[in-house]
């Protein structure tokens, strides 16, 4: 009964005409940045985030929801039209979706890609909406060790499911959990490596961090090998996959959506984790394993509903734990801080509006998707036509000027740049970015949480195992450290490849 | 990755060494009283370490067919874009954003892609004008203002 209060009120909110525009808005800006290549959702919301300072945190959080999920829309429509993926979690489907639309089959693959999406993410939504409230009641129960673990079990995931080596992926995590010490110590008040510089008393600032991470080093690495595209001129037509193509995906958007939705709430995992993964699974599950990669429709639908399934659960950890799951959901963490938000288990009592306002533009922002997506296929393939030689300068401007807007001042712009080079050679020498926005954006609760803990048992380390919770969230991060799962992470990896 | 693993592995190692001396200056305090330097001090020592590894990987690992980790061919027009924007954020707020971001669109349009200078110069003064336009009018960002007050 409560949860049936709590969603109608929540519908209030969303409803709001205010809050659909700004959906609307977020929902198409998603299906632009999905559809462009070289720009993915981290950027894109880091980048929009400064235009929604002047907005109400419950608009600004639905717009950039709807950025992310809009995204996992539009990055399918490219890779089956051009074989191009619009962003990293559509890079299976390119595989038997581009195969499809060769042999003339671009309308049913974008349908089911569509309909696959739309079941999952309304799916995922109404999960969240169920076990929110009950993962909050348990979290509320957390003190400062179990925080400690859960957060530390993160970011061994989020090491452990990278697509390359862990080690690196675990010196990343370290390098951002060393960044975000800079500045002010807040329990002693004492300024840390600022090295003289006076920008860094501030500390480093997550938004020109995924803004030069995400989007000035991916324009350098295109700049330098350079994105060749060939566009489908055949006719799109007939979306509406035919009731034989239903009997063959409709297992797979089941096996997709629960995959994804599992993936989606363990902090690490996500959107590209789960379209791989369950890519692997529809190949192995099928009967004819050997169509696959020349056209099955299964490698369409399982993906793609895996997909936006974990872009949905993702905000499970967000919400209830204040945890973010992934690179994306760190950034969320740092726009709702921005907005005066503090996530986390408290959330759902103290700003019930933004807590079920953004769910239930979800389920609205699903709606709109299938309605507008289909219709505007035409003109996502015309937005693809522009030129990169256009396309990137315009993407440096729109990085500049909103890391410029954050305080208007140039050294956010000259932090950005910064970074846009180190994730540019970090790039070149393999190591990845996502672990360090993680570690950046956890430092901060992860040392309170390590500091306040050895507080509270006086210097003891025995907190951290004689309290069951906690003890399991290590024993989970020692076991995804030490264990040798490495064929799993092999048939993964090259899966990936 | 041989090369590549030896170099990255140097950087991060110097890294995590600069790190552990600020963090024991700082003060890495007691058990019972963690100071503000106590988990930088700890994690870099485990960063110290994971690159050493990888630098012992890189020096021990096979000679492999990768390639070299630059390729020479288009990186000088990443240099040129890198100091390009380098150059605009320098003079953002001397000259102004119309006057900049014109100057350098078309410096990307026009040297960097050479489109021929009708075409550099018309394209980037419509999208001067429509980025002024949404996020100086629109969104009210207030975008700096060089001499005259544009």
């Amino acid at each position: 009964m409560d949860i049936l209060q709590s969603v109608l009120y929540g519908f209030q909110v969303a409803m709001e005409p205010i809050n659909l525009v700004y959906c609307f808005f977020g929902v198409l800006i998603g299906t632009l940045v999905g559809v462009l290549p070289g720009l993915g959702p981290p950027a894109a919301i880091a980048l929009l985030l400064p235009s929604t300072l002047k907005a109400t945190p419950v608009s600004a959080i639905i717009m950039l929801a709807g950025i992310y999920y809009g995204a996992m829309y539009g990055g399918s429509t490219t890779s089956i039209l051009v074989n191009i993926p619009g962003e990293a979690s559509s890079v299976v489907t390119c595989l038997d979706g581009h195969q499809m639309a060769k042999k003339g089959r671009a309308g049913p693959a974008l349908g089911i890609a569509a309909f696959g999406s739309f079941i999952a993410g309304t799916f995922a939504v109404v999960m969240l909406t169920l076990i929110g409230p009950l993962l909050a009641g348990i979290a509320l129960r957390f003190g400062p060790p179990e925080f400690f673990g859960l957060m530390l079990v993160g970011i061994v995931v989020l090491t452990f499911l990278s697509s390359g080596s862990m080690l690196k992926a675990l010196m990343m995590a370290a390098v951002g959990l060393t960044l975000s010490g800079i500045g002010m110590d807040s329990i002693t008040g004492k300024y840390r490596f600022t090295f003289n510089i006076r920008s860094l008393l501030d500390g480093v600032g997550l938004i020109p961090t995924v803004m030069g991470l995400f989007g000035v080093s991916e324009v350098l690495m295109n700049l330098e090998t350079g994105i060749k595209r060939e566009i489908l001129r055949a006719k799109v037509k007939n979306f509406f996959p035919t009731l034989k193509d239903w009997a063959a995906s409709i297992g797979s958007i089941v096996r997709g959506t629960i995959l994804g939705f599992f993936l989606g709430i363990v902090p690490g995992g996500g959107a590209i984790i789960a379209s791989f993964a369950s890519y692997a699974i529809e190949k192995k599950a099928s009967k004819h394993p050997e169509e696959f990669g020349t056209g099955a429709i299964q490698g369409v639908a399982g993906p793609e509903a895996a997909n936006n399934a974990a872009a949905g659960s993702s905000f499970i950890s967000l919400l209830t734990l204040g945890i973010p799951a992934n690179a994306v959901m760190a950034i969320f963490l740092g726009a709702l801080m921005i907005h005066g938000v503090q996530p986390g288990p408290l959330l759902m009592t103290r700003a019930p509006d933004i807590f079920w306002g953004t769910i239930v533009s979800m389920y609205i922002g699903n709606g709109m998707l299938l309605i507008l997506n289909l219709p505007l296929i035409p003109l996502w393939v015309m937005v693809l036509r522009i030129p990169y030689y256009l396309l990137y300068p315009l993407i440096l401007l729109f990085c500049i000027i909103g890391s410029y807007s954050i305080g208007n001042n140039t050294s956010d712009v000259f932090a950005m740049l910064t970074f846009g080079i180190a994730g540019y050679l970090m790039k070149k020498f393999r190591y990845e970015a996502p672990a360090l926005i993680l570690g950046l954006v956890l430092g901060g609760e992860l040392e309170a949480s390590l500091r306040q803990s050895l507080m509270m048992s006086q210097g003891d380390f025995s907190i951290f195992i004689t309290r069951p919770i906690t003890l399991g969230f290590l024993i989970i991060a020692v076991m995804l450290l030490v264990l040798p799962v490495i064929t799993r992470r092999r048939s993964l990896s090259t899966l990936k490849e | 990755m041989r090369n590549a693993d030896r170099i990255s592995g140097i950087f991060w190692l110097c890294f995590a060494l600069l790190f552990i001396a600020k963090s024991y200056q700082l003060g890495p305090g007691t058990l019972r009283q963690p100071g503000p330097g106590f988990l930088f001090l700890w994690i870099n020592i485990a960063l110290g370490m994971m690159s050493l590894s990888v630098l012992i990987r890189g020096w021990l690992g096979k000679k492999s067919e990768e390639s070299a980790v630059f390729g020479r061919q288009n990186l000088t027009r990443v240099i040129f874009v890198l100091i390009s924007l380098f150059l605009y954020v320098l003079l953002l707020e001397i000259l102004g954003f119309i006057l900049t971001t014109l100057l350098l669109l078309i410096f990307l349009l026009g040297i960097i892609e050479k489109k021929g200078w009708f075409f550099a110069v018309s394209v980037s003064a419509v999208v001067t004008a429509i980025a002024y336009l949404v996020f100086e009018v629109w969104l009210m960002s207030q975008l700096p203002k060089g001499f005259g007050g544009i």
